[in-house]
């Protein structure tokens, strides 16, 4: 197994035995199961969409909360210290914690899939929303993770980490509101920073190239510049 | 063994380090001794590659520390002051991931924890999670995953420190034993600890090497490091 392996391992040890993982899954899929039956139940309509859009909020919510301690904690403890005088390239590190905590919310996001499945045997849903939300789901979340990691890695306050992580994926979620307050081009640079007006292409069963370029950019990006924080030290 | 030439190390604009030049031999036991800020743990952390010096070069074994990182980490023990270990982690599964993310393969990984555990009186707290260990044994833990990849250096920033009387004594005597197989670079500010344990001493002073002494050749040193600082 490779050094990439065994940090992996690791790391998902440590995300799977974590009570802060457990806390995050049980909030996620509690909140979801509820409006799902609800919306289900009153609208008798066999879609995700509003669903989706709520999944969305939760990550948006959450996945600071499980991302703060990545490297914040190994700061504070000193183990980064370890890690980094051992023979492993940082953005193995980097990529570890990353996956890890990608693993965590694709679990999530499985579990999750018994809402479509209940769909599939009771109604007759249009699929490419459906695979469509999962697919943005997914990618959202690797950029929330990348930018919870990057917060994560600039401070050993695990308060500070969540809060700043929270408080950039606020401002990109709302950037395309911001648009319209701004000259041009100004506007269509920001308006195309939105996290939102990326997710919802998706969500109506429209794939579009740019919105999944979008998130794995800027995701890449992030990833990045957390791997250059660790190098510059 | 080990080559610094010339290293200066700047934090922003202040000197931690200034124009190092010092060689260690091989199955040598190095202590540097100086006052706290003097700039012990940042010579062996540029050792261990944990930082990069600003002006000059570190060989270690043969692997400049900035240019093969990696060869070169891979040739290091490291104990840093702080015992940095994953409290959550059983020993073994400790020793076991140290091991692993340092190249060595799962069935050698089994005979080295055997080893390192044997060596360091480990044996009885191998299943033990480390948050419930005492400081004596979380300390022999970290030597313990310094030494589980059989290093030919070992790096050990103030090792005694917060021991008790009885643990400082056998930490100084596994040093002493190491000895000869491993080339050992210790840090401490207390005197007495590097005499007991050192072949030789680098004084350091506000980031300055003021003198390199054989313990043996130096009765009083004590009185050497009075002169000198």
């Amino acid at each position: 197994m490779s050094a990439l392996g065994v940090l992996l391992r690791k790391e998902l040890h440590a995300t799977f035995t974590s009570p802060i993982a457990y806390a995050v899954g049980t909030v996620f899929l509690l909140v979801t199961g509820y409006t799902f039956s609800l919306t289900l139940f009153l609208s008798k309509v066999a879609n995700l969409t509003y669903i989706f859009h709520q999944m969305y909020v939760m990550l948006v919510l959450l996945v600071p909360g499980l991302t703060m301690r990545a490297f914040a904690e190994e700061r504070r403890a000193d183990t980064l210290e370890l890690l980094l005088t051992a023979p492993v390239r940082e953005v193995w590190i980097v990529l570890a914690k990353f996956l890890a905590a990608l693993a965590l919310i694709v679990s999530l996001l499985v579990l999750s899939g018994t809402y479509a499945v209940v769909l599939g045997l009771y109604g007759e849903p249009d699929w490419a929303p459906i695979y469509g939300g999962y697919l943005a789901l997914v990618l959202l979340a690797c950029l929330l993770i990348a930018l919870g990691m990057l917060t994560s890695s600039l401070t050993e306050n695990q308060v500070v980490a969540a809060t700043t992580a929270l408080g950039i994926s606020l401002m990109l979620w709302f950037a395309d509101a911001a648009a319209y307050l701004l000259p041009t081009p100004c506007d269509l640079i920001v308006l195309n920073l939105s996290l939102i007006g990326h997710f919802t292409p998706f969500v109506s069963g429209s794939l579009f190239l740019s919105d999944a370029g979008y998130y794995v950019t800027l995701s890449s990006l992030a990833l990045f510049l957390t791997t250059r924080v660790l190098t510059a030290r | 063994m080990i080559t610094i030439e010339n290293v200066t190390k700047l934090y922003g604009q202040i000197p931690a380090l200034r124009d190092i030049t010092l060689d260690v031999e091989r199955g040598e036991v190095l202590g540097l001794l100086g006052p706290n800020g003097s700039g012990k743990t940042t010579l062996l952390r540029l050792l261990t590659g944990y930082l990069s010096p600003t002006a000059g070069r570190l060989v270690v074994a043969g692997y400049d520390t900035v240019r093969q990182p990696m060869e070169a980490r891979r040739q290091i023990g490291y104990v840093p002051e702080a015992l940095p270990l994953y409290a959550h982690m059983r020993v073994c599964e400790f020793l076991a991931f140290m091991g692993r993310l340092r190249g060595l393969s799962p069935g050698t990984t089994v005979t080295a924890i055997a080893r390192v555990s044997e060596r360091v009186n480990l044996r009885e707290v191998l299943t033990a999670p480390i948050r419930t260990l005492s400081r004596g044994y979380r300390q022999r833990v970290a030597i313990a995953q310094a030494l589980v990849h059989s290093p030919d250096i070992l790096i050990l920033d103030e090792p005694t420190n917060g021991l008790d009387p009885r643990q400082i004594i056998e930490t100084r005597h596994l040093i002493r034993n190491l000895a000869g197989a491993c080339t050992v670079v210790l840090s401490s500010h207390i005197l007495s600890e590097v005499e007991r344990t050192a072949d030789r001493v680098a004084i350091l002073l506000q980031g300055q090497l003021l003198g390199v002494r054989t313990v043996a050749d130096t009765p009083d040193l004590e009185a050497l490091f009075l002169s000198l600082t």
